[in-house]
C-alpha cells in the first residue's frame, strides 16, 4: 500500500512537473511567433497603386487601402494619398511596377520617404473556391535604390481544407486578408530583424529543372549582380513574362550569391537604349546592359505556358525555359527547362496538389536559383 | 530458285536509316553551332519555339558543342537579311556563318507534335527532323529525324493515353543527339 502510494505520487509529480514544462515550451512558442513590431518603425514609405498583372479586374484599391492600414497600425509612416497624387503628377509616373533611379531620388529629397511599396497582383479568382497570388516589394529611395525586401504569396480557399472542410475558405475577401497579412508581416519581421527571408522550405523534387546545362563558368562562390530581363511570353496569359520576373527576383534574393537589380531600373535603361529583342538576348544588347548596369549576369527566357484555373475543377500549368547570359566570358552559363502540372506526383486524395500556379512556379524558380547557386 | 532465295534473304538483311552523315566531314572540327528557328508543320507555331529551347539545352548539356543564344542567332539573322531563316540556303548559311562565327547551322522541322487517335485510344507523338550545314561550304553534312512516342500496344489494350509530351519530346531530342554524336 505504501509502495502504491509512493508510485501514485512520483506519477502524480511528473505528471506536473510535464504539465509545466510543456505550458512553457507554449508559451515560448506563443511569445516567439506574436513577437509584436514595437510603434517604433518610423519608417517613411510610399506604397505605390497596385500593379494588376492579373488580366481581370480585381480590386486593387481595395487591396492597397487595406496594405495602407495594416502597415500604419505596424507603426509605418505611410504617405498621403493627396501628397502621393501630386507627386506622382509632378514627375509624371505611370509606371507603377517598378521604381526608376530619378524617381527614387526625387522621393527622397522632396517628401523624405525611405522606401517604396509595390505590389503587383498576379491572380484574383473570386469564383468558389477564390484564388489570390501577389507579390510586394520594398525599394530604397536616394541614389543607388535597390530591392530592400521582397515576398509574395499563392493563395487557394481549397489549399488546406481539413477535415469535412472545416479549413476551406469561401470568401475572397478573407482570402485576400489572408495573403495581405502574410506579406505585411514578412515585410515587418524584416525591417525589425534586419535579416532576409531565408531560404525557406526547400522546393519539392518534382519541381526541378528538366532538362539543365550549367557551365563550369559559373562560380558557386563569387557574388553576381544580377538583371531579371522580361521573359518572352509565348503562352494565353498575359503579362506571364512580368510575373516569371517577380518570381526570379524573388527567389534568387534568397541566395547570397545574387544581388538582383531593381527591375524599374532596368526597364529605365532598356528604354533609354531602345534596345528591341526580338528572339532574346543579342550579345550587343547583352553588352550594353553589363556596362550600363554594371551587371554581372542576365536572366533571360520565354514562357510557353502558365495557366491558373478558376473554381474546383481544373489544375495549374506552368513551361518555361530560362538563360542566364554572364559578362566575362559572353555566353550562355546556364540554360534549363522547367515545366510541371499542379498534380504531379500527386496520386491519393489529392494530398501534394498544388493549386495556383505561383505557389508551383515559386518553386520551380526556387530550384534554378539553388542549382545556379550550386546548392544542390 | 536458289537465286530468288538469296535475293530475298540478302534484301531481309538490309537496313534502311534516317541519319545521313557526310563521311568527310571533321566533325570535331565544330565548336560553335546556331540552332535556328525550327519551322512548325502543326497548328500551333509555339511548339516549334518548345522543342528548339529544349534541343539548345540539351546540346549545350553535352558539353560537346556550344549553341549561340537565340538572340544572336536572330540578329545575325536580320544582319544576313535571310528571308526564310527556318530554311537558309547554302549561301545564306555561309553568310550567317561569316556574322556570328559559327562552324555549322542546324534547322529543323517539327513534323507532328500532339494527340493523335485511333479508334478510340489516344497517345502523344512527337515527330522531328534535323539538319545540319557546314558553314564554310554551305553543305548538308548531318541529318536525322526522330519519332517518339505513338499509339502502343500496351494503349490499345489498356488504354491510358501514352506518355507526357513533355517526356517525349525528350526522348527524340535525346535520339537525335545521340545520332548526332554517333
Amino acid at each position: 500500500m505504501i509502495l502504491s502510494t509512493n508510485y501514485l505520487s512520483k506519477a502524480l509529480v511528473l505528471i506536473l512537473l510535464g504539465f509545466l514544462f510543456f505550458s512553457t515550451l507554449a508559451n515560448a512558442k506563443e511569445i516567439k511567433t506574436e513577437t509584436p513590431p514595437s510603434g517604433d518603425t518610423r519608417f517613411r514609405i510610399a506604397v505605390f497603386p497596385v500593379e494588376n498583372l492579373s488580366g481581370t479586374v480585381a480590386p486593387l484599391k481595395e487591396i492597397r487601402q487595406a496594405l495602407i492600414e495594416m502597415l500604419s497600425k505596424r507603426g509605418f509612416q505611410v504617405l498621403g494619398e493627396e501628397n502621393l497624387e501630386k507627386f506622382m503628377v509632378k514627375h509624371r509616373i505611370r509606371y507603377v511596377g517598378g521604381l526608376d533611379s530619378g524617381t527614387a531620388r526625387a522621393f527622397k529629397e522632396e517628401m523624405g520617404i525611405e522606401g517604396v511599396l509595390i505590389t503587383s497582383l498576379e491572380f484574383y479568382s473570386e469564383t468558389d473556391p477564390p484564388k489570390v497570388a501577389l507579390t510586394s516589394r520594398l525599394i530604397s529611395t536616394g541614389e543607388a535604390p535597390s530591392i530592400l525586401w521582397i515576398d509574395g504569396i499563392g493563395l487557394a480557399g481549397d489549399d488546406s481544407p481539413g477535415i469535412l472542410g472545416v479549413g476551406l475558405i469561401e470568401d475572397p475577401k478573407a482570402l485576400l486578408e489572408k495573403a495581405m497579412k502574410s506579406v505585411t508581416d514578412s515585410l515587418i519581421r524584416t525591417l525589425l530583424t534586419r535579416r532576409d527571408e531565408g531560404k525557406g522550405r526547400g522546393a519539392k523534387r518534382k519541381f526541378r529543372p528538366k532538362v539543365v546545362y550549367r557551365s563550369p563558368e559559373l562560380e558557386p562562390e563569387r557574388k553576381y549582380v544580377v538583371a531579371v530581363l522580361p521573359f518572352f511570353n509565348r503562352s494565353e496569359r498575359k503579362y506571364a513574362g512580368e510575373i516569371l520576373v517577380l518570381h526570379f527576383i524573388r527567389q534568387l534574393r534568397r541566395f547570397n550569391n545574387f544581388d538582383v537589380i531593381e527591375p524599374g531600373i532596368l526597364r529605365q535603361e532598356l528604354l533609354g537604349l531602345r534596345v528591341i529583342m526580338e528572339d532574346g538576348v543579342s550579345l550587343a544588347n547583352a553588352d550594353a546592359i553589363f556596362s550600363i548596369l554594371d551587371a554581372d549576369v542576365i536572366v533571360s527566357g520565354k514562357v510557353i505556358d502558365y495557366q491558373d484555373y478558376q473554381g474546383l475543377w481544373g489544375k495549374p500549368k506552368v513551361d518555361f525555359s530560362t538563360v542566364l547570359i554572364e559578362r566575362k566570358s559572353r555566353e550562355v552559363v546556364w540554360g534549363s527547362n522547367s515545366y510541371n502540372e499542379g498534380d504531379d506526383g500527386v496520386f491519393f486524395f489529392d494530398r501534394g496538389r498544388v493549386n495556383t500556379a505561383y505557389a508551383m512556379t515559386s518553386q520551380m524558380v526556387r530550384w534554378i536559383g539553388a542549382w545556379v547557386a550550386k546548392e544542390r | 530458285m536458289l537465286v530468288y532465295a538469296s535475293v530475298i534473304l540478302l534484301t531481309a538483311c538490309a537496313t534502311t536509316s534516317d541519319t545521313y552523315i557526310d563521311p568527310n566531314m571533321d566533325f570535331g572540327a565544330i565548336k560553335t553551332v546556331a540552332v535556328m528557328p525550327f519551322a512548325s508543320l502543326t497548328r500551333d507555331p509555339v511548339i516549334a519555339e518548345r522543342v528548339r529551347d529544349v534541343f539548345i539545352n540539351k546540346l549545350l548539356s553535352t558539353g560537346a558543342v556550344y549553341a549561340l543564344p537565340t538572340g544572336e542567332v536572330a540578329r545575325g539573322v536580320s544582319r544576313a537579311e535571310i528571308q526564310n531563316p527556318t530554311a537558309p540556303s547554302g549561301e545564306e548559311g555561309i553568310k550567317l556563318g561569316g556574322i556570328i562565327k559559327v562552324q555549322a547551322i542546324i534547322t529543323g522541322v517539327v513534323r507532328e507534335y500532339g494527340e493523335v487517335r485511333s479508334g478510340t485510344t489516344s497517345a502523344n507523338i512527337i515527330s522531328l527532323s534535323l539538319q545540319m550545314i557546314e558553314t564554310q561550304t554551305g553543305k548538308i553534312v548531318w541529318t536525322a529525324s526522330s519519332t517518339k512516342g505513338g499509339i502502343s500496344l500496351w494503349d490499345r489494350l489498356f488504354g491510358g493515353g501514352g506518355q507526357p509530351m513533355n517526356k517525349i519530346t525528350e526522348k527524340a531530342v535525346n535520339d537525335l543527339i545521340n545520332k548526332l554524336f554517333k
